[in-house]
């Protein structure tokens, strides 16, 4: 018998939990994702490489975007 | 066994009651009843022998709970499942119903923890539980009850743990917004019954937010995957997590740093206008201690069963009235800090008579959901058998601009008796209120005008000037 479960769980999620396993998933998301894994985890990766960086420094200001105050301005209507 | 066995009498469906299609509550005057699918049943009595049932119901984590094998009434109320009936649980009814956007931060999260905790001693004995919503949590006083046994349901090997996402939109992120960014979940959760989706999520927890624990993984992977893969089909993405063998440890692990991370979820309850607000403001200790003593004098006089403390502030009188015996008081007030503050408090004394909610009478929680009934205004869950205004009829009357007379109105509809505080004109608060005010505003805000509306709606049982000079107590009853 198919057992329907009333809840969606939301494929994104369910799969997501294989990666937040961390090693104890590591076998699973191998076999799920290949090598899309490795990109997967560089996304994670690089976020924390970024806060390592960013941890003891000045606050990321907007500036390095390009900042919306240089776009000309509308006039008001 | 034919359905008309089960019957209950008595009793209405709850009409937030229907998600689920194996498990259906009626509500009773005395108890609440939930009846069970051939599945549903199957489940109940998997978890009724189990020793997690058993150490929970003991210490009242979860709802008390019993069979109704005699079934009962109405043949109506049995159609409510839609299906063949085939047990009937019977429930202790929780003094009062709150939802979450009412609950303050320090709730959210202890309710969120209590979620997690049923979810890892469930996975120890093969169970699951089929969804993760705070609207599963109730509460007695400040200790939170789980009073959804239809959400238990035995582990299905190689299956991820479906309530994950509901536990991020519902739980996780209101919590986030709170503890990293100081946004007010409340007004969110109220907005949207199914919670903050992990794409707007990401949207709001953004730049450095990137770097808080937690948000990296359950916030902006969380929106990646599910952009990437969220159309797939879910019975062919859990094949394959079971091919891919997929083990239930996975969930144990992934659920234990879960509990890590809610856990170091932290709110500063700042100072507000309204934390330290009787410190800081005109009351005399002659005023207080009067003020008191007539909330016990009224509430001894008939032991209300419930009573409302509306405009709690750090529930002093709420505690005064428990003290004379009132059976529970919902204390409320608009100011989240301050409810916090109180909740704290209430937990460390490990008070199961007080609940604190966050609500401002100026717009009270209304119906939300399907039908607008699936979760009720605050007036259908029970009204009060007493009811306390104190300090608060100026507040409602300048700042929010009530008319007296409208405010006069709304407590004689509630038909209870009420023990109400006028601050006059000359009240060094409602100078203040004014202050900011044109010249001659809220001309209604009058002694003479209010007794007027008040002799015109409720009978005077008592009339009590505090020593200050400018305020003035009542105890009304409906006329």
């Amino acid at each position: 018998m198919q057992l329907l479960a009333y809840l969606d769980p939301g494929s994104g999620s369910m799969l997501l939990q294989v990666l937040l396993g961390g090693v104890a998933g590591v076998a699973v998301a191998i076999k799920m994702f290949g090598k899309r894994v490795w990109r997967l985890l560089a996304f994670w990766r690089r976020g924390r490489d970024e806060s390592l960086q960013d941890a003891p420094g000045p606050p990321v200001t907007e500036g390095k975007r390009s900042s919306p105050s240089a776009k000309p301005q509308k006039e008001p209507i | 066994m034919a359905t008309s066995e089960y019957q209950v009498s008595g009793v209405e469906r709850d009409p937030g009651s229907f998600r689920d299609r194996d498990s259906r509550v009626l509500v009773g005057s005395d108890a609440v009843y939930r009846l069970l699918s051939e599945r549903g049943a199957e489940d109940w009595n998997r978890l009724a022998s189990s020793r997690l049932f058993e150490a929970f119901i003991a210490d009242g984590t979860l709802v008390s709970t019993e069979e109704a094998s005699n079934g009962i009434a109405d043949p109506e109320a049995s159609r409510a499942l839609g299906q063949p009936v085939r047990a009937v649980l019977r429930h202790e009814r929780v003094p009062f119903v709150s939802y979450p956007y009412e609950w303050t931060f320090g709730m959210l999260r202890e309710a969120a923890l209590l979620q997690l905790d049923l979810l890892l001693a469930a996975l120890e004995e093969d169970f699951s539980l089929k969804d993760a919503t705070p609207y599963n949590v109730q509460w007695r006083g400040s200790k939170p009850v789980f009073i959804d046994i239809g959400s238990f349901e035995p582990l299905r090997e190689g299956e991820p743990w479906a309530g994950y996402r509901q536990f991020c939109m519902l739980f996780l992120y209101p919590l986030m917004l709170q503890a990293y960014r100081g946004i007010a979940f409340q007004p969110i959760a109220r907005g949207s019954i199914d919670g903050i989706a992990p794409t707007d999520a990401a949207r709001i927890l953004r730049g450095r937010d990137r770097f808080r624990r937690g948000v990296l993984s359950h916030v902006h992977l969380h929106a990646r995957m599910e952009r990437r893969y969220g159309e797939r089909d879910g019975a062919e993405v859990k094949r394959d997590l079971r091919r891919a063998n997929f083990k239930a440890e996975l969930i144990k692990t992934n659920v234990t740093r879960l509990r890590r991370l809610v856990a170091r979820l932290n709110w500063r309850a700042g100072d507000t206008a309204w934390t330290g607000y009787r410190e800081a403001n005109t009351y005399t200790d002659a005023d207080t201690d009067r003020k008191a003593a007539f909330v016990r004098a009224a509430v001894a006089e008939r032991r209300p069963a419930l009573v409302w403390d509306m405009g709690c502030n750090d529930g002093a009188y709420a505690k005064a009235a428990v003290e004379s015996g009132a059976g529970y008081v919902v204390a409320f007030d608009l100011d989240h800090a301050t409810v916090e503050v109180l909740y704290r408090a209430l937990r460390e004394a490990g008070n199961t008579q007080i609940l604190p909610l966050v609500l401002d009478l100026a717009d009270p929680s209304p119906g939300l959901g399907w039908r607008g009934m699936e979760r009720r205004p605050i007036e259908g869950r029970g009204r009060p058998d007493l009811a306390l205004a104190l300090a608060l009829i100026h507040h409602l009357s300048i700042t929010a601009n009530v008319p007296l007379a409208e405010i006069l109105d709304w407590l004689r509809s509630l038909d209870r008796a009420v023990v109400l505080e006028f601050p006059t004109r000359e009240d060094p608060m409602v100078q203040r209120l004014l202050s900011g005010k044109g010249q001659g505003s809220n001309s209604d805000y009058e002694l003479e005008t209010f007794e007027r509306l008040l002799g015109e709606r409720f009978s005077i049982r008592r009339r009590e000037p505090l020593p200050s000079g400018t305020r003035i107590l009542y105890h009304l009853h409906p006329a």
